[in-house]
């Protein structure tokens, strides 16, 4: 491609920093000088892609080795797809802007389920057919990581390999092999069978599925010496997993624009709703002198002035104190401000919240989930309206006036009682600030409600349980909206069309994969985005296939229901998710991992919080 | 504390930054530089920069021009360039740090070079009869966001054209500055041209008295 005339096509499009590659710290490398191409796609704008961490943490592995140049790749905002279309660019890499169409691996990383269109759309512009089978070559070999892959069976026909779990290992591994078959000249078929050998990969083409007259799965059967169950790798030891140096930091605003410095892996919350909390057991905490050491790096090579510490409950990090004094040691002076994500409102301090204060005071987050006791005990949110109460309190007083609420609607067993606690909730926080002697003076309270739409996702209790339809969701909507009164209480939901296809996907099997095409063939993609998603087209594609997307959604599924995702092993066992759902049905809660062990089945993998001292 | 006045050129990938991407970019390469820089002190405190003339998206710079402070009496201004420099990605180049001369309110005028690459020599011919005109009047947005009538000829100071170019010297600064993306827009739509692309590289600043600003 002539480089003049890209970047002139480029001054015709919205944020052409999206495309224009050269940000301090990415890696060119000479292309004759390496074996490997690794074309590393986010399947998502550039502003999303470049604030997950998974990405940045793979780019600096592969590109540590000599032999392997990894580039990154993020799927076109649709002005710059019909420029590319219109002029047939291909799809390429912004390090060298060569189409990834010649190259060794496409990895695709699958964070959510709206994202698979564009999947398909990426390898489409990439100049490649979609469907695995139809790729005879060795190379480029298509490749996914990420949490869907829990459950990859929607997008199996169209990706060779997927990595299951923790990629930093598993993803050298199956590289090296890929060298030697492609200095041999062995086929892509030999590959991907000895690739089947290697723990955490899963070829989906080695698997035969039967199905039996009601539409359910009776039979996943292995073939060519791939394993019956697939068994997810994680770091063991997170103090000695690597971690980068550098991130790329990009010129254009992203989503999260900061340095970010993982604490631990997993959660030892085990929300019932929540398949993080189960797929990446068990928890692995970085020692607090790792964590420093780590993000004083980071902060020195990228520039930044902000860092956040990233976990999925960072209040849980036994040694956040410490940790946070030593990190003020050297954030203060050099003006870099430290922000918590994801913090609990039961374990929530004083302390804590003074050490943030000395930097910077924006509004506070916490995610209730539930309106009431009752219910949050069912999806085991182990935090009491008291709680919630002390935290607004501390917090009001510390000076903030603006706290922002998550709640989910459409939980298991839920009822209009339960929504209205949700508004309630919303209205007694209101009162309390206007209760306390030393809330900021002269300003007003404002409390956000933000409301998602629950969807059963596979790898938790709630698996077996139906997610409910559009119009009881809208119905309940409604009774939500009808019970605030409150004109400090600002309320917000989520659409409930894009919600019934996550659904769909989250528990979907193989058969989706013809709807899924037939979807991008009508021009669906970024279904993510309001403005672009078309339910309209993804109906009449579901339609066309013969497909009832609520059988996968909104059917109750008993528990010996051989489900598409059963022969991944995440290390938490199914026994384990049917007493939970049991529990969750009759509103009992289970403690977390560190107050007592409730056997899900991740100590097999001998680390992290199981062989803690209580 | 002293005041420093960088002299930097913007060009290759960087002309896809605009002003509010440069600032980001600027701030973090002064702070992966480890320059002593003096940082405001206000609620929001930051790294003191002032930028002479912005750039807009899509041009190039070959003299550019920002003000910022350093903490540190010591370090040379031979170092503050290099040390910049060891940070900054390609595209951003320091070319020198000095002491500033003038403040930058003083800065009158800038030169740019305009190439029409896909155009023969026809555009340069109709672009040069369309500047010798008495007057061409048109619509620029105001401080304040009102459209405001404005005419260009006089905020053109000096003209050169060449076979396969332009040089124009433009009023630039705090007022009364030409944006040369006005001009051409003027240009396409008074003539009743299709609008073409055109490469535009800043040249130099300049004072009132048409010297290089420093």
């Amino acid at each position: 491609m002539d480089q003049k005339e890209f970047e002139k096509l480029l001054l015709t499009v919205q944020k052409p920093g999206r495309y224009s590659g050269g940000e301090i710290n990415s890696v060119i490398k000479d292309k004759e000088k390496v074996d490997v191409r690794f074309a590393f796609c986010f399947p998502d704008t550039y502003e999303i892609g470049m604030s997950h961490l998974g990405m940045k943490i793979l780019y600096s592995l592969f590109n540590e080795r000599e032999d392997i140049w990894c580039e990154r790749v993020f799927a076109p905002w649709v002005d710059f797809e019909s420029v590319m279309r219109e002029k047939s660019i291909p799809l390429f890499a912004l390090e060298s802007r060569d189409s990834i169409k010649d190259f060794d691996f496409i990895g695709f990383t699958l964070q959510y389920e709206l994202c698979y269109t564009n999947l398909l759309n990426m390898l489409d512009l990439a100049g490649l057919p979609l469907r695995s089978a139809d790729r005879q070559s060795l190379s480029p070999i298509v490749v996914a990581g990420g949490p869907c892959c829990c459950n990859p069976e929607p997008v199996a026909d169209f990706v060779d390999l997927f990595f299951i779990g923790e990629g930093e290992e598993v993803d050298l591994e199956v590289i090296d092999l890929y060298k030697e078959f492609k200095k041999k000249g062995g086929s892509k078929r030999d590959f991907l069978r000895e690739a089947a050998k290697i723990e955490g990969v899963y070829v989906p083409s080695l698997y035969d599925f039967s199905y039996g007259e009601d539409g359910t799965i009776t039979s996943v059967t292995p073939r060519d010496g791939a394993p019956a169950k697939i068994r997810k790798r994680i770091m063991r030891d997170m103090d000695k997993s690597y971690y980068p140096e550098k991130f790329v930091v990009p010129f254009i605003e992203i989503v999260h624009d900061r340095a970010v410095q993982e604490i631990f892996r997993g959660c030892i919350r085990g929300c019932r709703f929540c398949q993080a909390g189960f797929i990446y057991r068990p928890v692995r905490e970085k020692s607090a002198d790792t964590v420093n050491r780590q993000a004083k790096a980071l902060c020195e090579s990228t520039g930044y002035d902000e860092i956040s510490l990233s976990s999925l409950s960072t209040s849980d990090y036994t040694q956040l104190e410490p940790l946070l004094n030593k990190m003020l040691e050297w954030t203060e002076p050099e003006h870099i401000s430290l922000s918590l994500p994801s913090l609990r409102v039961d374990n929530f301090s004083k302390e804590l919240l003074d050490k943030i204060n000395h930097i910077r005071k924006s509004g506070l987050t916490f995610a209730p989930e539930a309106g009431t006791q009752r219910l949050r005990d069912v999806i085991n949110k182990n935090v009491t309206e008291g709680e919630i109460f002390r935290t607004c309190k501390t917090a009001f007083e510390g000076g903030y006036t603006a706290v922002k609420l998550y709640f989910m609607l459409g939980l298991p067993t839920e009822t209009d009682e339960d929504l209205k606690g949700i508004a309630e909730l919303g209205q007694k926080i209101v009162d309390l600030y206007y209760s306390l002697e030393n809330r900021p003076k002269g300003k007003s309270v404002s409390v956000s409600i933000s409301v998602s739409t629950f969807v059963p996702k596979p790898f938790t209790p709630f698996q077996f349980e139906p997610q409910i339809e559009k119009e009881e969701t809208e119905r309940r909507q409604k009774v939500l909206k009808y019970s605030n009164t409150c004109k400090k209480v600002n309320l917000s939901w989520h659409d409930s069309s894009t919600s019934f296809l996550e659904g769909a996907f989250a528990r979907g099997d193989r058969r989706l994969c013809g709807v899924l095409e037939s979807a991008f063939r009508k021009g669906c993609k970024f279904d993510g985005w309001n403005e672009c998603f078309d339910l309209d087209k993804w109906s009449e594609a579901f339609k066309e296939n013969g497909i009832d997307p609520l059988f996968f959604s909104a059917r109750k599924r008993e528990y010996d229901e051989i489900n598409a995702w059963d022969h991944i092993d995440c290390g938490v066992t199914k026994e384990f998710l049917i007493r939970e759902h049991e529990k969750a049905l009759a509103a009992v809660t289970t403690p977390n991992c560190r107050e007592k062990c409730s056997a899900c089945g991740a100590a097999c993998y001998g680390e992290g919080v199981c062989f803690e001292k209580r | 504390m002293r005041n420093v006045r960088l002299f930097y050129i913007k060009t290759g990938r960087m002309k896809f930054l605009s002003q509010l991407d440069m600032n980001r970019l600027m701030t973090r390469v002064i702070r992966k530089s480890g320059l002593p820089v003096w940082y405001t002190e206000g609620f929001n405190q930051h790294i003191y920069i002032n930028y002479a003339v912005p750039l807009s998206l899509g041009f190039e710079g070959l003299y550019e021009i920002m003000d910022i402070r350093i903490t540190d009496d010591e370090i040379t201004p031979e170092n503050i360039a290099k040390q910049l420099n060891s940070a900054a990605p390609d595209g951003i180049e320091f070319l020198r740090a000095a002491k500033p001369v003038k403040p930058t309110v003083e800065i009158a005028f800038a030169e740019y070079e305009l190439i029409f690459p896909d155009e023969d020599n026809g555009i340069y011919k109709d672009l040069r009869e369309f500047l010798s005109q008495e007057s061409v009047v048109c619509l620029k947005k105001d401080k304040k966001g009102r459209m405001k009538e404005f005419d260009i000829i006089p905020k053109i100071k000096k003209t050169e054209f060449l076979s396969n170019k332009v040089l124009l010297v433009l009023s630039a600064g705090n007022e009364g500055n030409l944006n040369p993306s006005l001009l051409l827009s003027a240009f396409f739509e008074n003539t009743g041209r299709e609008p073409v692309f055109c490469e535009v590289k800043r040249l130099m600043l300049f004072d009132r008295e048409l010297k290089p600003f420093v």
